[in-house]
């Protein structure tokens, strides 16, 4: 059953011309996320590592990509989680840099704190070495188009940012039964400058416990706070319900309790996973024993090897 | 039923030249907490008040008072939040406020999202038109004494947080006559801390949480250990499985000094009524207010009564 690595790239309804592209990069970052734990890595190098790709790719609201402030700004969130000591690492409405979940991973590491935000954030990069990129280019003609869109008076951010895929995020579990989570996103569409979602706090855009388990969530940040819903199911999960029961009465409280939708990627230690989500898609993608798992509507299972291209 | 307001003023080895103005200061902030109700206020507005008049008091590290980071500047942390909607607002990383609380109260209250952080929470200020004042206002020469004497913040946390230089978060929770509660946590983080560091406090589940269904919880003590156990939301989930207040934070702040090795505080108090001020700290300033009785306590099993009168 281990190693196995799931992957999302955020839930949500997404235009049809764009859901190709977004099952293409959730697969794509599955196989190198899952390259790494088959060479012997660590859960927490593959979740950073798959998580990477997706920042670095256009089509998801992470790094490269990501949604506009209100001002037209980007402005990113991030988090990552060993399950082992329960070490975390977050930043918060960090700018300019092209890996918001490696910045992250280097809190935890290198510093005796969990989270960094804003400026702070930028000055540990620099004095980690961390290159600073112009914010153009992490801006997409996608995503300056819809902030123009949601200027207009009878916009609806909240309404709109479920157009498109939210948050990315991976959980892993390592041959060593190590557990990882990461997260990372731009945000939600037309926010206000500094506004930190769910993301990088810990229990609700993640958390990792190799006791068990972890998750990683996506959909409307404000709820997943509301609720705590990483915590959540990992409550469920301590009390006994499988990784899929556990997800979905998570998911099921957080729309009756403050009428959210949502997604989550959810693994236990022995290695079973889960992808559920109530808004009506996530992209996904899971890889365990040379198997590729796939899918972005409710119901969608696709598999095929993993060493098959795409 | 009755209504109930718990403060504390943090939990740390509070040295005994603080000692008697912490117990007046937590004293003095829950009967205003609970004056509010009097006035016909609900939960919401004594957990404010309460947290406002320990920001405004000298002696602890929030509002006025507050610890210096590295730089010997003052950022902030506070989180506000109702357990009747599960609604709630947080600033991070603020500068120049008096009281942060009422900051993250109005983010709960006027804007779509629930945390706001650095120059973003200090221009949301600024539109509402909350008073920005100089930092060198909530600045004690207590303070800055003591961050000259500590400057390098090296010797790692965990073996210092039990000796005399931590300073800690304060908050409230509270329930009112109609059983709803409501918690809030505010402070000035580690003192030394890096540029832009978050703690617990701000951070929904770790700081606070709030829910008319289990309870109210403030924590405090080493932030970064809280936010590994997600401590606030740990005691309730334990008040849900069916464990007293006392219980459950007893149980719960036990687990944090097990596998993070992190010392802490928490107040609860439960839809019913019931209340507790736990810590594993060497001290933590505390007091209730409850049918006309004013409890208070600094060491542990110290338990002491007044009559509260207005």
């Amino acid at each position: 059953m281990l190693p196995v690595l799931v992957v999302h790239g955020g839930a949500g309804h997404i235009p049809k011309e764009r859901s190709e592209k977004s099952t293409a990069g959730v697969c794509s970052a599955v196989r190198a996320g899952y390259a790494i734990l088959q060479g012997g890595g660590s859960s927490m190098d593959a979740v950073v590592e798959a998580v990477s790709q997706l920042e670095n790719n256009p089509s998801f609201n992470a790094g490269c990509g990501s949604v506009l402030n209100v001002k037209g700004e980007v402005e990113m969130d991030a988090i990552v989680m060993d399950g082992k000591t329960l070490g975390s690492g977050a930043v918060s409405a960090v700018r300019s840099i092209a890996n918001p979940v490696q910045l992250a991973r280097l809190v935890m590491d290198k510093t005796s704190h969990a989270c960094l935000t804003a400026e702070g954030a930028t000055q540990f990069a620099s004095a980690m070495g961390v290159p600073t990129v112009p914010q153009e280019s992490l801006i997409t003609e996608y995503s300056r188009m819809r902030w123009k869109k949601n200027l207009a008076p009878d916009a609806n951010p909240v309404e709109c940012q479920m157009g498109k895929m939210g948050t990315v995020g991976a959980v892993a579990v390592d041959s060593d039964g190590n557990i990882a989570c990461a997260t990372s996103t731009g945000g939600m569409l037309n926010k206000m400058e500094g506004r930190v979602g769910d993301t990088p706090c810990i229990g609700c855009g993640g958390y990792a416990d190799n006791k068990i388990g972890a998750v990683s969530t996506t959909g409307h940040g404000e709820a997943i706070m509301k609720v705590t819903l990483a915590r959540v199911i990992l409550f469920h999960m301590e009390q006994g319900q499988s990784v899929e029961a556990a997800s979905d009465l998570g998911l099921a409280y957080m729309k009756s309790r403050v009428d959210g939708l949502g997604g989550v990627v959810t693994v236990d230690p022995q290695g079973h996973w889960a992808a559920r989500f109530s808004s009506l898609q996530m992209s996904w993608g899971a890889a365990q024993k040379d198997t590729l798992h796939y899918g972005l509507y409710t119901g969608e299972h696709f598999t095929q090897r993993i060493d098959v291209p795409h | 039923m009755s209504a109930v307001v718990v403060v504390h003023g943090g939990a740390w080895a509070i040295p005994d030249e603080l000692a008697e103005a912490s117990v007046d200061g937590v004293k003095a902030a829950a009967c205003e907490g609970f004056s509010v109700f009097k006035r016909g206020g609900n939960a919401v507005d004594a957990v404010e008040a309460a947290v406002r008049a320990l920001e405004d008091n000298a002696v602890f590290n929030a509002g006025h008072g507050a610890a210096l980071n590295t730089d010997g500047e003052v950022e902030l942390d506070a989180i506000i939040m109702d357990g009747n909607t599960l609604a709630s607002g947080a600033v991070s990383c603020v500068r120049n406020i008096a009281n942060p609380v009422s900051l993250a109260r109005a983010v709960m209250e006027k804007t779509a999202h629930i945390m706001l952080t650095g120059r973003g929470a200090n221009m949301f200020a600024e539109s509402i038109g909350i008073t920005t004042i100089p930092t060198e206002t909530l600045v004690t020469e207590y303070e800055r004494k003591e961050w000259e004497k500590h400057k390098n913040y090296v010797a790692g946390v965990m073996e210092d947080f039990n000796s005399h230089w931590a300073h800690d978060t304060v908050g409230a929770v509270a329930v009112d006559c109609a059983g709803n509660v409501a918690c809030a946590t505010s402070t000035g983080g580690i003192r030394n801390k890096m540029v832009g560091r978050v703690g617990d406090s701000p951070i929904i589940g770790c700081g606070g949480y709030a829910d008319n269904f289990s309870g109210a919880v403030s924590c405090t003590g080493h932030g970064e250990s809280i936010l590994k156990v997600t401590l606030a939301r740990l005691i309730l989930s334990q008040i849900e499985q069916g464990k007293s207040v006392a219980d459950a934070s007893q149980l719960s702040l036990r687990y944090m000094g097990d596998r993070v090795r992190g010392a802490g505080g928490a107040i609860v108090v439960s839809p019913s009524g019931q209340w507790a001020a736990t810590f594993t700290t060497e001290r933590m300033a505390w007091a209730a207010v409850e049918s006309d009785v004013l409890w208070y306590g600094l060491d542990p099993n110290m338990r002491l009564k007044e009559q509260f009168s207005t």
